[in-house]
């Protein structure tokens, strides 16, 4: 979610009520005679509205779970979540007097700075990188697919590289093998019999000799397809955009005109999985810190809970 | 004057030192052939009119110059030479020259090593020519369902023109162009396909090379069953609808028809399969029906329940009744009768076809057929379907049937029509005519003159109107609908140019008994001018909407047609799906949204239905039952088979296919009903069950919106109008 001037209603409320907070605090402070307690009843007023705030952020969770209840739009949710999750801290500060407490007690302000932090610096990714990944990943693709993705554009430079080079001995897909039938398919048969096809099959004429093509050849079989296979293993040239293009710029210096256009497409198609690199990058980035801030939170109001319980009982 | 002295005189001529006495006017290479010497020849066949174009068959007659046999009569006296060094020399010269335009190997020498011309050259030793190869290809016609015409490798010799003008008399082949653009030509140089070419075969079987080649040799055949009997052509051409189909065709393309039998209650074909066949019933009865459930797609629950689940169900118009849905009481099927809404069973008939969408056009099957009594039916390939619709007794069959069963339904299915009386009926099955139109061809242009209204029968009808810069497409209209009625009712000309889009066939209505009916029947004119009124509205806004936003890009897009896009703003979206779950969730699980699609900066246009300037969805239902409704929004009509061909055509995947579970007739054992799974197509409805599209509402982001393009794109280009 952006922070933006969108968010204005709620950050100044967020600020109205850290001020009321905050000055009833310090009049309470002033005036307790052994000093803020959580077991005051100031304390425990902080304290029920705090993990109130919790329970509200962690909320949006269960919200999520039921997209199309209409019990507010999970905007509002997420806004609702961001602010009064921040703003839980402080009150829960104010709660125990900025003392932590016991064992359970520091646990719990442990995991409170932790989440809200964790929280914050989430919010700050989901500030900066959307962005980053609309303007670096423009063949953005659905996070899901990237696996698919990448296997089409390894038959589309196998391909390629068989119109000039002739076969160069990698094995094709099923897909691929309907695309060179003439794409002829279950889909649409010419006859009951799976007729011959009435459509000519891809060329797989080559136009280089094998002489001339040995150079594109060399470099896919060596380079380029063990990248396409692997584009994330570091090392290879063509993870970077400007050695790759030094790379290709070489190896067009080395090929005829007619292979030209194709090593065109084979940078175009190294291009495209650098950015689908990119976007697995940016996207780990974007989901991964909910890994440490989902288990948290659900840990801070189980032991917030507990310690709620632990304290009315016996105190 | 005696018998005797009306026989031509003999002449004594000598042939490589041999004498022959042969009668006078025989050409040189006749009296050669008759006398056992073999002169070759390209251009030249025994039935047809020597042309001497080819020039291969040069002979040494002493005169100047070589004389082509074929064309140069006997002289007394005369001494011929067939092979001495210089014939043979220019022969080689010769062939060297017609192999350097001719592609190696050709399609015939390729399938079956018998083109003339390979066979000549190889003989005369010449591989590689010494000149240089045609660059500039004269293309191949590939439109024939049972021809293919190779230009390349015509070497122009006429046979084909001189076996189609003076043997079968059909007068369409001819020569046009000339030097290097010279060749043959069908009609007035229309692919043969869209030619009135009758594909007899003649011209294929005359061609010496692999121009004319008989698309069998690709392997058109149906797959023979236990139960399909194969035909000799003899056979086939004593019945009657087979009269004046050509015998070499038939040969050629034996097993592209056979004859099934099928016993009581045994299918023939299944509704939303996809075949290549039609059929043709000789004798027996069967029943024509549709098992898919007569209902759409209704989502319940979130409006009224706040914790309620959301549930799809299937439920008839009568039951939900949705804004602009069409109370056709009829459903169009591949066949010559339509189906009732409530009932949807019919009887087909000796004499009758059905399957031709399928076979033309490889929709799926529009409905179930199976026997009620036993059976025999020609099940046929499209080449020999399109022979067939070409031939004279077997058309007039069909049309017979069509006139007799299915034009009174077809005319009365369409609600302002209603009201036409019997007689007038009566007397349009007798003046309609029924036309067929090839893909692409022009049925009526914008700006000519009105002079017909039309009803389509059988395929599909693209109605577009062109605009500076571009075409607008204005409806796709299928089996049922009609057109033409603005030209007529308004200013006499055309404001929109209509084009088939597959095989059509339609029915026209002449200007004259258009204007009778709408005279005689004054609610026919009402209905009429308020459908004319209304689409002339529509277009007009239309084509405003296209001017007033000239942007390419969009345009291309189809985004300024759509009224409601759902805009992901990337640079807020963090790519959670929240959107995609919540409108799988609001839709019993199955989604109808996709996030990817278009870009515009950082705005991603996601794959949800924006009812495009041209809906392909629309294109190729079987049973037409996509439409758009008034308001341009796609609907899906209650009748849908759920074989999901609009689906695969939308190019976008903004359609997708409902699984249900319903009861249905079982049809191996009848009387019994089972379960199965049956599809309904379904697209973005806009949640219109809530109040704001579940998309949107789930979005935690604030990137999801649905936005009137118009408004939205001119913004974001820099405040542009959108009026």
């Amino acid at each position: 979610m952006r922070i933006d001037r969108t968010q204005r209603g709620w950050a100044i409320a967020s600020l109205i009520m850290i001020a009321v907070f905050t000055a009833v605090y310090v009049a309470y402070a002033a005036r307790a005679p052994q000093g803020p307690r959580g077991g005051s009843a100031f304390g425990l007023t902080f304290g029920v509205i705090g993990f109130g705030f919790m329970i509200v952020a962690a909320l949006l969770g269960a919200r999520k779970r039921v997209p199309t209840w209409r019990i507010g739009r999970a905007q509002a949710w997420m806004r609702g979540h961001l602010w009064l999750g921040l703003l839980s801290l402080p009150v829960i500060l104010f709660h125990g007097g900025f003392h932590f407490g016991g064992t359970l007690t520091s646990v719990l302000m442990w995991l409170l700075i932790i989440t809200v932090v964790s929280g914050l610096f989430g919010a700050e990714l989901q500030h900066y990188v959307p962005r980053v990944m609309t303007s670096d990943v423009k063949l953005e693709t659905i996070y899901d697919e990237i696996g698919n993705v990448r296997k089409l554009l390894r038959e589309e430079a196998d391909r390629a590289v068989e119109t000039v080079c002739g076969p160069i001995g990698v094995g094709k897909s099923a897909s691929e093998e309907v695309l060179r039938a003439g794409g002829l398919s279950a889909a649409r048969p010419m006859s009951l019999t799976g007729s011959l096809g009435a459509v000519a099959a891809a060329a797989e004429t080559a136009v280089l000799t094998e002489e001339e093509c040995a150079p594109l050849r060399q470099f896919y079989l060596s380079e380029m397809r063990p990248f396409l296979e692997q584009p994330r293993v570091r090392g290879s040239r063509l993870g970077d955009a400007d050695k790759a293009h030094g790379a290709f710029s070489g190896l067009r210096t080395l090929l005829p005109p007619p292979a030209q256009a194709t090593v065109e497409d084979l940078e175009d198609i190294c291009d495209e999985a650098r950015q689908l690199v990119r976007q697995e990058r940016l996207h780990h980035l974007l989901h991964g810190w909910l890994l440490v801030h989902i288990p948290l939170s659900l840990a801070l109001i189980i032991l917030g809970a507990v310690h709620a319980v632990m304290a009315l009982r016996y105190s | 004057m005696s018998t005797i002295s009306r026989l031509p005189e003999l002449v004594e001529i000598t042939i490589d030192g041999r004498p022959v006495r042969v009668a006078a006017g025989t050409s040189v290479f006749d009296a050669a052939r008759m006398n056992g010497t073999a002169i070759p020849t390209l251009c030249h066949l025994q039935n047809e009119t020597p042309v001497g174009v080819c020039r291969l068959c040069v002979v040494d007659t002493g005169a100047r110059v070589l004389a082509a046999s074929c064309v140069r009569p006997v002289e007394p006296g005369m001494k011929v030479v067939t092979n001495s060094e210089k014939v043979l020399s220019a022969r080689k010269t010769l062939l060297e020259l017609l192999m350097a335009d001719h592609p190696s190997p050709c399609a015939r020498q390729e399938k079956s090593g018998d083109c003339e011309l390979e066979t000549l050259a190889q003989a005369a030793g010449v591989t590689q020519p010494r000149f240089l190869k045609r660059t500039v290809s004269r293309g191949i016609d590939d439109s024939s369902l049972a021809i293919a015409v190779d230009h390349d490798a015509c070497i122009l010799c006429d046979r084909c023109i001189r076996g189609c003008n003076e043997i079968k008399n059909n007068f369409v082949l001819g020569r046009m162009g000339k030097g290097y653009s010279a060749g043959i030509a069908f009609d007035l140089n229309a692919a043969m396909g869209d030619s009135t070419c009758i594909s007899c075969g003649e011209c294929m079987v005359s061609c010496p090379t692999g121009a004319l080649t008989n698309k069998t040799v690709v392997g058109t055949s149906i797959a023979a069953g236990s139960d399909a009997e194969g035909f000799e052509a003899e056979e086939l051409l004593q019945l009657p609808v087979f009269k004046g189909v050509s015998g070499t065709f038939l040969e050629l393309n034996r097993g592209a028809i056979v004859k099934r039998r099928f016993r009581p209650g045994e299918i023939i074909c299944r509704e939303g399969e996809f075949g290549s066949t039609a059929f043709y019933i000789l004798e027996g009865k069967a029943r024509v029906s549709l098992s898919a459930p007569i209902a759409h797609v209704k989502t319940q629950g979130g409006a009224k329940g706040l914790f309620k689940k959301l549930t799809s169900t299937l439920a008839a118009r009568d039951a939900d009744v949705r804004s602009e849905e069409t109370r056709d009481r009829t459903i169009p099927i591949d066949a010559s009768v339509d189906l009732a809404y409530g009932n949807p069973v019919a009887e087909l008939g000796s004499g009758d076809l059905f399957g031709e969408m399928t076979c033309m056009n490889f929709y799926p099957r529009s409905a179930t057929v199976i026997a009620e009594t036993d059976v025999v039916a020609f099940e046929m390939l499209r080449n020999v379907l399109d022979i067939m619709m070409k031939n004279k007794s077997f058309r007039a069959q069909i049309d017979q049937n069509y006139r007799k069963r299915a034009l009174e339904n077809h005319l009365r299915g369409v609600p302002m029509f209603a009201d036409l009386s019997p007689d007038f009926i009566e007397h349009l099955k007798g003046s309609v005519e029924l036309q067929r139109f090839a893909p692409g061809q022009i049925i009526a242009r914008q700006g000519d003159a009105a002079g017909s209204f039309y009803l389509v029968r059988i395929g599909f009808v693209k109605i577009s109107e062109t605009y500076p810069g571009g075409e607008l497409v204005l409806a796709y209209l299928s089996r049922g609908d009609y057109f033409g009625e603005i030209g007529l009712l308004g200013g006499g000309v055309r404001t929109a140019t209509c084009t088939a889009l597959d095989h059509v066939e339609l029915v026209r209505i002449s200007g004259g008994d258009f204007r009778d009916m709408v005279e005689r029947f004054p609610s026919v004119r009402q209905g009429l001018e308020a459908v004319a009124a209304e689409r002339a509205t529509q277009n007009q806004q239309r084509m405003q909407t296209v001017r007033s936003v000239p942007i390419d890009q969009f345009l291309s897009q189809g985004l300024m047609e759509a009224q409601s896009l759902l805009i992901l703003d990337l640079n807020s979206c963090t790519r959670c799906d929240a959107c995609v779950n919540a409108c799988a969730d609001a839709h019993d699980g199955v989604t109808r949204l996709v996030r990817e699609g278009l870009r515009f900066e950082q705005y991603l246009v996601a794959t949800s239905c924006r009812q495009c300037r041209d809906p392909l969805c629309m294109v190729g239902c079987p049973v037409g039952s996509i439409r758009r409704r008034n308001s341009l929004e796609v609907i899906i009509e209650d009748w849908c088979i759920g074989c999901g061909l609009c689906a695969r055509n939308c190019p976008y995947g903004n359609i997708n296919l409902h699984p249900f579970d319903v009861m249905v007739d079982d049809l191996e054992r009848p009387g019994r009903k089972k379960a199965v799974v049956k599809q309904k197509a379904t697209s973005c409805d806009l949640c219109t069950h809530l109040k704001e599209p579940s998309c949107v509402y789930a979005c935690p982001h604030d990137a999801a919106h649905r936005v009137d393009p118009r408004t939205f794109f001119s913004e974001m280009l820099g405040g542009g109008s959108s009026k």
